[in-house]
């Protein structure tokens, strides 16, 4: 299938809900709602066999969160994007529709602070034991400073 | 009664140190758990401070045994967003250590194989002919871990004809080899008896877990990014994805052995085909606000990388998937349901650094708490004494 031709029927069966943009051979970007993330996954799935999930970016704009869902089928790299709101970042879990979703979810919520809801199992994946709640590295507004090494008798 | 074992968090059967717990009802496991970070060094926040040239170095570390693989997805990314095409010549040559590389991380994973299924005579053949591709990689690069041939815009060194004719010597010796190996390793009784129907993974539950690379394409997925997504070269030479149908680390064994005759294939086109010309164009120092995703099949399977640009000199955002993060809630699965002394065969049929120093088991005695420190080595050793010291006719006392 051809990226003409799978815009076309993506159009046809999603029209209103998503926003798609080609910007080069086998990329293709979807936009939706961050609602619409469940029932159009779902149809990726179901209508179109896209069933391989590579990974979920997610990105700091500022006043919100854009999370990515980097999708490929054999022909095409399907990108499904999604915002949601900085004060109250929520987003539905697709791990029951794709199993293997669960680690790059859970990568979400430790990096972001994006809160995944229905998740099967939300605990943390990679942050320490000790990290102090409320940190999440990856915003923008997180910043790391090392400490001052301290040689002991002084530089020589 | 049913036992915790908790496998790491320093475990280096794995690259990156890992913890996973396994509780285990007699020799059987029933459930595994996997926890990540203990060596999460904040890599894509870095990049982020980092200018577009730094980034290709911090890149190649990411990984010490497919280095120029997350090296080379870099600059694939960041070529389309700067809008620059390499020259063929330097394409070829990248491909071509691409491919050096595949060989390299095969072979050291196919003697890892052997040597913990304890057939460590195979383990001393394949990483002796492992030398071959090291030195040619070395002779190519300079080096021989950490490449550093790519550069945004082609690469950094040249081929001569001597080196070219090296590297068809080198393959045609390594070629004959590996045919060899996959006679063994197809073929050879205790082997096939130890490596079959270990670490099962169903193409179902492959395809729900989103496995990638060789442990997919062993469960009869034949997906490949070089075919399905051709970056660059690929869709000038002609090979085959090699897939196998048992679902089993055998299969794993003969996908990469099947894979490394396709790599010696398209090496030697590669090094027919070379064009003449430049190795390199000049990159702008910064990239045009934009933002692109690359793929790139590496030795253990689809590494992918996300940039987004904001028209400095610096990355907005840098994501990295490696493929071993994509294959882990896959080798869960396969953990269930097996056996304990199977946990080193299945952990290294995924992934298989082993350049890493200690191994240390730590087994926790359920009723008791009480736990003791074994290496990985020692419950190697015990997992192949086990058919050894059992009631059979061998052990039995002869009664006269």
């Amino acid at each position: 299938m051809t990226d003409a031709e799978l815009i076309a029927k993506l159009q046809a069966d999603l029209g209103g809900r998503i926003e798609i943009d080609n910007p080069g051979p086998r990329r293709l970007f979807l936009k939706i709602a961050a609602p619409d993330l469940v029932p159009v996954v779902t149809r990726l799935r179901d209508a179109f066999g896209v069933v391989f999930l590579s990974t979920i970016s997610g990105l700091d704009l500022g006043a919100t969160f854009e999370i990515i869902y980097h999708f490929s089928t054999p022909t095409q790299d399907l990108n499904v994007r999604t915002e949601v709101p900085r004060e109250a970042p929520r987003v539905a879990s697709i791990t029951p529709l794709i199993p293997g979703a669960i680690l790059y979810e859970r990568e979400i919520q430790d990096m972001f602070g994006i809160v995944v809801e229905g998740i099967p199992d939300g605990r943390p994946l990679l942050l320490p034991d000790d990290w102090p709640a409320g940190q999440f590295p990856l915003r923008k507004d997180w910043h790391y400073d090392r400490p001052v090494e301290v040689i002991p008798g002084g530089e020589s | 009664m049913s036992f915790n074992i908790p496998i790491g968090p320093q475990h280096p059967a794995l690259k990156e140190p890992i913890s996973l717990r396994m509780t285990i009802e007699g020799e059987v496991i029933t459930d595994a758990d996997i926890r990540l970070g203990y060596n999460h060094r904040g890599i894509e926040k870095l990049a982020e401070e980092r200018n577009w040239i730094q980034n290709i170095y911090l890149m190649e570390r990411i990984c010490g045994i497919c280095s120029h693989s997350h090296a080379t997805c870099y600059v694939q990314a960041v070529e389309r967003l700067m809008e620059i095409a390499p020259p063929k010549r330097g394409m070829y040559i990248r491909y071509l250590v691409s491919e050096l590389e595949r060989i390299h991380s095969h072979l050291l994973w196919l003697g890892v194989a052997g040597h913990e299924a304890g057939f460590d005579s195979f383990f001393m053949y394949v990483w002796r002919d492992r030398e071959i591709v090291m030195d040619l990689l070395e002779m190519v690069s300079g080096n021989r871990v950490h490449y550093a041939i790519n550069t945004v815009g082609g690469v950094r060194r040249d081929l001569d004809e001597t080196q070219k004719a090296r590297i068809l010597d080198g393959i045609a010796t390594l070629r004959k080899r590996s045919e060899y190996y996959l006679h063994i390793g197809a073929n050879e009784p205790s082997f096939v008896a130890r490596i079959a129907g270990v670490g099962l993974l169903p193409k179902e539950q492959a395809v729900a877990l989103c496995a990638v690379g060789p442990t997919a394409r062993a469960s009869g997925w034949d997906r490949d990014v070089r075919k399905e997504d051709p970056y660059a070269v690929y869709d000038e030479l002609e090979w085959q994805v090699a897939t196998a149908d048992t679902c089993d680390v055998l299969g794993r064994v003969v996908v990469r052995i099947k894979e490394l005759l396709e790599s010696y294939n398209m090496i030697e086109q590669m090094i027919k085909k070379l064009p003449a010309g430049d190795i390199a164009v000049r990159a702008p120092r910064k990239a045009k606000p934009g933002e692109t995703v690359s793929r790139y099949e590496a030795p253990r399977g689809e590494n992918i990388h996300y940039i987004k640009a904001n028209g400095t000199e610096k990355p907005e955002r840098l994501k990295v998937r490696a493929p071993t993060l994509g294959n882990y809630a896959a080798t869960v699965f396969m953990l269930k349901k097996g056996f304990v002394a199977d946990i080193p065969l299945i952990f290294a049929a995924i992934d298989p650094c082993i350049c890493c120093a200690e191994r240390v088991v730590t087994l926790v005695d359920g009723r008791s708490g009480a736990s003791s420190l074994v290496s990985l080595s020692d419950l190697r050793r015990r997992a192949l004494d086990r058919p050894a010291n059992a009631l059979v006719k061998g052990k039995a006392e002869w009664p006269f």
